[in-house]
């Protein structure tokens, strides 16, 4: 699909070539750079000599500049996040999330959902922070509750609700507290049902090492998260796209006359969208043919799961843990905010 | 990936993003003009963040080859040496941040937003996400002032949508007002829709506000245009009944303005 695509395929291409480079680059930066050079040069060769009739389609326009929309909104996010994770496992010492958190897991995953209010940012920076917390010796549990609610229940989201919904702030709370308690949930269901073997180690980690300059550590580990998440984000926001453009809003109307389908659709949305925590508010508020339970069921999930979310999951803790996690995190997400929609709205 | 890659990558998204944001307006396609100085930012981080390693990484190079020449020297005046000095000077070329070196293949996919920033950067959202998104619904207004005196009367759609629809005064009622937006065709139809595209944080959550136009011909789709005209009676103006459409007087085009993606007054044209 467009240029994208095409230009996907040839950083498949490039990566295939430039694997046994890495061997040869032993002897010097030059290789490599000549490699990506021609490399370069032979894919815009085809992209412009091939491309440049059918890349003009409409749908073709839309699709990549939603993509590129969905990545330049959360590069920032995304560097911020990567530049917090470094600094965690590069400055802060061990010690520090011993003292913070509770001794008992259990009463560190409420703690840490609560601790996600002041995280400023969207759900692209929380999947850095959470892995070198775990690699810092949080519990994974607490790690999670964190990550969950950090995008969804910071006060630049909730101001966001605010205005979006001006006039009803029981919605406001709603998400607040069903966003918390599913945070909640996911942590303890991890305490209960959770397997370390799910989780690919984060070996990388390992925090300050005597004799080594901080400073480079934290750049090193810095850079290192922001490429693996930017990939990864590229590709989620390319599956959003695909269906930003592929399923016309139209569908949304047939949904929205049953009270039960409209929950389970909007959820769905908020995961195929992938729309960031920051805007999410406004497009339920946009949503005017759906109740207010279905639309705080769109602002609950949104933020936890979505496209771009389960592809830098699948990046950062693994496969496995990503498919198990992001299925479990709907199905608790859907449940608390019909229970605390049903009781607030 | 290896790290002059790595470098490279660096520097060419921290370049995309200050072009489209610092030198040009570009990322307004894509993003609320509230961003822009984040990605200034964000942009001049990677560039630093790249700049960092392609220097670290001439620093190790050099350091290899010095390391190299010494164990070279080792080599034909005392052979017992050579081994650990060559495994000392390669350990401190290359071991250094050996643990954060290997990026995944994936991270090659940032090469496409940041070569797409630079040198194919795709247009705003037009006509086709406008006719097929939902349309955005106006809100309520309860208390509506007097129209000012001025002709023709500069509006946004929005504005005239709520004055034809909701104001019981029935100001709107024989005056000339002036909208600007990009043209939106209605296959098999004669009248065309003035449409401006709304976004709330990024173009993925794009929503579209439209006012039919009768009585000129339509430009081609996409085009953007400043449109004077009358309210195109039917129904009873100031309730639901009424159709939010405008006969045409003049039909004008214009640059895509600077505040493109709102329901707003237009501003400069963007560079």
């Amino acid at each position: 699909m467009g240029k994208m695509a095409e230009l996907a395929g040839e950083a498949g291409v490039t990566t295939a070539v430039a694997a046994p480079s890495d061997g040869a680059s032993a002897r010097g930066p030059i290789p490599g750079w000549l490699y990506l050079w021609c490399m370069a040069m032979a894919g815009f060769g085809v992209v412009i000599l091939v491309g440049v009739g059918w890349l003009n389609a409409a749908a073709v326009q839309a699709w990549r500049t939603v993509c590129l929309a969905v990545t330049v909104q959360a590069l920032p996010f995304l560097l911020l996040g990567t530049a917090l994770s470094g600094a965690i496992n590069a400055f802060v010492p061990e010690r520090m999330f011993s003292r913070a958190l509770p001794k008992r897991p259990v009463l560190a995953v409420p703690v840490a959902g609560l601790a996600g209010m002041v995280l400023p940012g969207c759900e692209c920076a929380s999947v850095p922070v959470a892995n070198s917390l775990i690699g810092r010796g949080v519990t994974p549990a607490a790690a999670f509750a964190f990550l969950l609610s950090a995008p969804a229940i910071n006060p630049v989201v909730l101001t966001a609700t605010a205005i979006a919904f001006p006039g009803s702030p029981a919605m406001v709370l709603a998400r607040l507290i069903a966003s918390l308690a599913t945070a909640a949930v996911m942590g303890w269901l991890w305490l209960w049902l959770g397997r370390e073997e799910w989780l690919r180690p984060a070996a990388r980690y390992t925090g300050h090492q005597t004799g080594r300059s901080r400073w480079s550590e934290f750049r090193l580990g810095f850079q290192h998260d922001f490429l693996h998440a930017g990939g990864f984000l590229v590709l989620g926001a390319m599956a959003a796209a695909t269906f930003n453009v592929a399923v016309p809003r139209s569908v949304l109307d047939v949904f929205s006359g049953s009270p039960w389908l409209s929950v389970l659709f909007l959820a769905g949305l908020a995961v195929v969208l992938a729309v960031c925590s920051e805007a999410d508010a406004f497009v339920a508020a946009s949503l005017t043919g759906f109740s207010p339970l279905a639309r705080l069921a769109f602002m609950v999930v949104g933020p936890m799961v979505d496209l771009k979310l389960i592809a830098l999951q699948a990046g950062t803790f693994g496969r496995s843990f990503a498919v198990r996690f992001s299925t479990a995190t709907t199905v608790v997400a859907v449940l608390c905010s019909v229970l605390i929609g049903g009781v607030l709205l | 990936m290896n790290r002059p890659v790595q470098a490279f990558l660096l520097l060419l998204s921290g370049s995309g993003l200050l072009h489209v944001s610092l030198f040009t307006d570009v990322c307004l396609r894509y993003v609320k003009p509230g961003m822009q100085p984040v990605l200034i930012v964000t942009g001049v981080l990677l560039l630093v963040l790249g700049a960092a390693e392609a220097w670290s990484c001439l620093r190790a190079n050099a350091r290899h080859d010095r390391a190299d020449r010494r164990a070279d020297d080792g080599e034909t005046d005392t052979p017992d040496g050579l081994p650990h000095a060559h495994a000392h000077g390669h350990d401190h070329g290359h071991g250094h941040g050996h643990d954060h070196s290997s990026v995944p293949r994936v991270a090659w996919l940032l090469f496409v937003p940041a070569l797409s920033l630079l040198v194919y950067a795709p247009p705003a959202l037009g006509s086709y996400t406008a006719s097929r998104d939902t349309v955005k619904v106006v809100t309520e207004q309860r208390r509506f002032e007097a129209l000012p005196a001025t002709s023709p009367l500069p509006m946004t759609l929005t504005q005239f949508t709520r004055r034809v629809q909701q104001d019981r005064t029935q100001a709107i009622k024989g005056r000339t007002v002036q909208m600007s937006g990009l043209v939106t065709l209605d296959e098999g139809r004669d009248s065309w829709y003035l449409t401006r595209i709304v976004i709330s944080c990024c173009a993925a959550d794009a929503q579209s506000v439209k006012v039919r136009i009768h009585g000129a011909p339509a430009l081609p789709a996409d085009t953007w245009v400043s449109v004077t005209g009358t309210w195109h009676p039917g129904g009873t103006l100031g309730t639901q009944s009424a159709p939010a459409e405008l006969d045409a007087g003049t039909v004008e085009e214009i640059d895509r303005p600077v505040n493109g993606y709102s329901d707003s007054l237009p501003l400069v044209p963007s560079r």
